[in-house]
């Protein structure tokens, strides 16, 4: 089990939340080339250590937020509203 | 507007424990309306409880701060009309009566936490949910929103679901409370 926090809800199961994945910022649909914006949709770095994710609160306030997970050892640190 | 007559989607009476260590009972006709606003609005102004409590309205109804910027009230069957006319709806508000759309029992008793502790993760100590804390988080796999509300001398708990889980929700809790004493009736299976 995983503990999450939210920070609406507070700490919870990872069970009742759903990972939305890393973090990646979105290029500009007017300028992106097809490279970038396939990049976007389907790419990630997927490293074992610290990623920013979202989460999505299934169960709770129905809110997404983002952490900071270390991937290797799930020690998470830092969690606020998207 | 005349009310519609309700249909709960629970079959089944009260039960309870010969010792009256639990008891679960269908309480899904009470009114249940539920209000989306901003907090800067006149409604969330009017209803001001946060996210995770709730409060008793003068009038009775149980106001529940059920999501941020989401409320559930809570009142005795038939008070639709009454609760939708007690609220500002100036804004960017929405205010609904779903009381036909949601299932609701309450379980009271001292081993209710021991009930709920089968068949949900949330943690139910008093540091976490005292008595007028308002959450979410699975119970038997359902989706549900729980409040705490004590009644005078006893730990009990408002829990809530969509009406088409009702009859699964209220025989699966009352499967979890077999352990305590409920004898579960016959047609209340899971299975
Ligand atoms: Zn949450």
């Amino acid at each position: 089990m995983i503990v999450v926090p939210c920070p609406n809800c507070g700490p919870r199961n990872s069970s009742d939340l759903r990972n939305a994945g890393e973090v990646a910022p979105r290029p500009d649909p007017e300028t992106a080339s097809l490279t970038e914006w396939r990049s976007y949709l389907y790419l990630r770095e997927n490293p074992a250590g610290w990623v920013t994710e979202t989460w999505y609160c299934r169960s709770g306030c129905r809110r997404y937020f983002t952490i900071e997970r270390n991937t290797a050892t799930n020690e998470i640190r830092e969690s606020e509203n998207s | 507007m005349s009310e519609l007559e309700f249909v709960s989607p629970v079959a089944s009476g009260p039960l309870s424990a010969a010792g009256g260590g639990i008891s679960l009972e269908d309480v899904s006709d009470r009114t249940k309306v539920l209000v989306r606003a901003g907090r800067d609005t006149a409604a969330g102004t009017h209803l001001k409880v946060t996210y995770g409590r709730s409060r008793r309205r003068r009038d009775g109804a149980l106001i529940c701060g059920s999501r941020p910027d989401e409320w559930t009230l809570l009142a005795d069957p038939g008070q639709g009309t009454e609760l939708l006319a007690s609220l500002p709806d100036e804004g960017f508000v929405s205010v609904v009566d779903i009381t036909h759309g949601r299932a609701m029992f309450r379980l009271s008793g001292l081993d209710t936490v021991g009930v709920l502790a089968k068949v949900c993760n949330i943690d139910l100590t008093d540091d976490m949910t005292p008595d007028g804390a308002v959450f979410s988080g699975s119970v038997a796999k359902v989706t549900c929103d729980l409040v705490r509300n004590d009644l005078a001398d006893r730990r009990s708990y408002l829990v809530s679901c969509e009406r088409s889980f009702g009859a699964y929700l209220f025989a699966a809790i009352a499967d979890a409370c077999s352990e305590f004493g409920i004898d579960v009736p016959a047609d209340l299976t899971i299975h």
